[in-house]
């Protein structure tokens, strides 16, 4: 608001002699209104009932495509999702010595069973993870296992690709934006990883990362011998996950690049002239002119990119199908599969507050609405 | 002296070649097995080790198939598919540029109240993962009785004019104030500021805008899915795709689905390729020299 008054009287000093202040201002609320109309009015015909229809139905138990009578149970879909509850494990004493029994195929000590003393009403909590700490052993329940989980694999997900997909997207930019021959060329095939319907892409990825030599990597890996046998990149465990981020930076990485490349192409040349005239070098003038006057343009591409990745369902869906879970397929899940819709809408509700978070975070950080 | 500066020269344009190259074989690879497998017949798919090219499973000699190709083009559904895709795509496109452009012009060079507001309203539409909107969304297209092809564009909008709204927004506003206001003393309407100035001098972003909003459309499948489930002419490529039965049953067609991608990818490349230049400069065409 600071902002407000000084910037009337700049207007002041830029109104034709004849019209005053107020006169002006109120056209110009008037004009931007009238070019706002066609973008707001697409908003609520087309937005406003589906997601207000979202929030309301996330309080409801509303099954998916059935005639069921519909009732309001208030937080009770998000306290199915979010209850977490964190519990120490008693070791184990051996009744005769008191001290805490081993195991005796693994040689670990042993504790309580965690599904013994996790809670299990009003709803079973399941067992999450355990960790130590201060030497006591600690368990960690939730009463949606699958929801939070599929919260972690979409942050971890997110954080990773879009933080290379930045970096890459900024080399390739940069790369393309200096004067060769077959720059043009460059910038179509540079389209080519976008281009490719994703779901198509997917499947693309799925059949080269196959779990026998009939895939290519597993081909590849063996020829040049870095393999004794072959890996099953998408199978539950280790390599998931980096196997969805590389597709996705493939994928992606373009949306990034191109966005960072038009944000180098408006910028006006003479400024680095200059630059070169006062002698700065081209690492100095990459950060001192390059990279700030790119902010506007990286943080409009991060944002989107990360709002993206945090909807993540093509590829966890096609790749992975119900072996692991991003939150939005994990929602896909729990809509089509069990046709829990009250649930669904919720896990829409916490993915909207997340993006929401992400986004603001991302806009006071660049500051991307500052006057 | 000159001469150390020669090889330094050399040094450093082979430097750059090399990161031309990889870079290119980074983006392009993945899709030259898409290729690769679309030329390959059912048994060549299933050899191993994989080959990077058709070979004869016996005496591995090189032999591409174009069996798929056939296949795919004679398949009524999918160059309905590529009709649908390219009328939902192209309006999309044009309505979220249309839109995106005004509302941007007055969220970057215009002052009146609410424009924080604005800006998060819009962002806002598009938080929401596309899965949990599909069900409201029906129903607000069922009500206003929309046909399949317009549902799609209308709910396209949903992803691509917060977008586009954001990035000119962003791209308006580096756009230094003093350009306009010297339009207006010169006697220039805020309209024709914003057709004479604001767009040519943002033309890449405009472009790329539009691309990216036009692919992102291109490939949308779970709202066309929906959307053309009672009406099975208005789908779009991607739908007609996973439609795609093989001739053995219950075998998936790879080699279809990867031949369909080709046939999808390559032209829309190559259109790129084509009119990027004439975009950019059919919109710098009008513009002021600064």
């Amino acid at each position: 608001m600071a902002g407000k008054n000084d910037l009337d009287s700049s207007k002041k000093s830029k109104a034709p002699p004849k019209m005053g202040f107020s006169d002006l201002a109120k056209r110009e609320e008037r004009l931007a209104l009238r070019l706002l109309l066609p973008a707001l009015l697409i908003i609520l015909l087309i937005a406003f009932y589906p997601l207000a229809q979202v929030f309301y139905t996330s309080f409801t138990d509303r099954v998916f495509a059935s005639g069921e009578e519909t009732n309001f149970i208030g937080f009770d879909n998000y306290r199915r999702l979010l209850s977490v509850h964190v519990t120490e494990l008693e070791p184990v004493l051996d009744e005769t010595t008191g001290q805490q029994l081993t195991d005796p195929d693994s040689g670990e000590k042993v504790f309580e069973r965690p599904l013994d003393i996790l809670p299990r009403e009003p709803v079973r909590y399941r067992e999450l993870n355990q960790f130590n700490l201060f030497g006591k052993r600690y368990v960690i329940g939730a009463t949606d296992t699958n929801f939070i989980e599929s919260v972690q694999n979409t942050l971890t997900f997110t954080v990773i690709s879009v933080f290379i997909e930045l970096v890459l997207g900024l080399v390739i930019a940069l790369v393309v934006n200096s004067k060769f021959r077959f720059r043009g060329s460059m910038r179509a095939a540079m389209l080519v990883p976008w281009a490719v319907i994703t779901v198509v892409s997917a499947r693309m990825w799925e059949w080269m990362l196959a779990p026998s030599r009939i895939g290519m990597f597993n081909a590849l890996f063996d020829r040049l011998g870095i393999i004794e046998s072959p890996i099953a990149f998408l199978a539950s465990g280790g390599y998931q996950l980096s196997a969805l981020i590389a597709v996705d930076v493939w994928k992606t990485t373009p949306f990034m690049a191109l966005l960072i490349l038009a944000g180098l192409q408006i910028m006006p040349e003479d400024i680095f002239e200059a630059a070169e005239i006062d002698g700065a070098g081209k690492i100095r003038q990459f950060f001192m002119i390059t990279l700030p006057l790119l902010k506007p343009a990286i943080a409009v591409a991060l944002i989107f990119r990360t709002l993206d990745a945090l909807r993540v369902f093509d590829i966890f869906q096609v790749m992975l199908g119900q072996s692991t879970y991003s939150m939005a397929s994990y929602n896909y899940f729990q809509l089509i599969g069990n046709r829990n819709m009250g649930l669904a809408s919720a896990i829409g509700v916490i993915i909207f507050i997340l993006i929401f978070v992400f986004a603001v975070s991302y806009i006071r950080m660049l500051g991307v609405d500052e006057e | 002296m000159k001469k150390g500066a020669g090889i330094f020269n050399l040094i450093k344009r082979i430097a750059f070649n090399l990161m031309i190259i990889f870079i290119l074989v980074y983006l392009l690879f993945p899709f030259y097995w898409a290729v690769n497998s679309s030329l390959k017949t059912e048994s060549q798919l299933f050899m191993t080790p994989a080959t990077a090219v058709p070979r004869d499973p016996v005496t591995l000699e090189f032999s591409p198939t174009f069996q798929n190709y056939t296949t795919v083009l004679q398949d009524g559904q999918f160059l309905r598919g590529l009709a649908n895709s390219t009328i939902v795509a192209t309006s999309t496109t044009v309505l979220a540029l249309v839109a995106g452009s005004f509302a941007a012009f007055a969220l970057g060079k215009l002052r009146f109240r609410g424009r924080k507001p604005a800006l998060y309203l819009i962002l806002a539409m598009t938080m929401f993962p596309q899965v949990t909107v599909l069900t409201g969304l029906y129903a607000v297209i069922t009500a206003l009785g929309l046909s399949a092809r317009i549902s799609m564009i209308f709910s396209y909008m949903i992803f691509t004019l917060p977008f586009t709204t954001w990035v000119l927004t962003a791209f308006f506003k580096e756009l230094p104030d003093a350009l306009m206001e010297s339009a207006q003393v010169d006697g220039a309407t805020p309209f024709q500021t914003f057709r004479r100035i604001l767009l040519p001098l943002t033309a890449p972003a405009l472009v790329t805008t539009g691309l990216l909003a036009f692919i992102a459309a291109w490939n949308e499948y779970l709202f066309a899915l929906t959307f053309t489930s009672i009406d099975p002419a208005a789908r779009t490529v991607p739908v007609a795709i996973a439609y795609f039965t093989g001739a053995v049953a219950r075998q998936e067609p790879f080699g279809e689905i990867m031949a369909a991608a080709t046939l999808v990818t390559v032209p829309l490349v190559v259109l790129v390729l084509i009119f990027q230049r004439r975009i950019v400069a059919g919109l710098t065409a009008g513009a002021v020299k600064g």
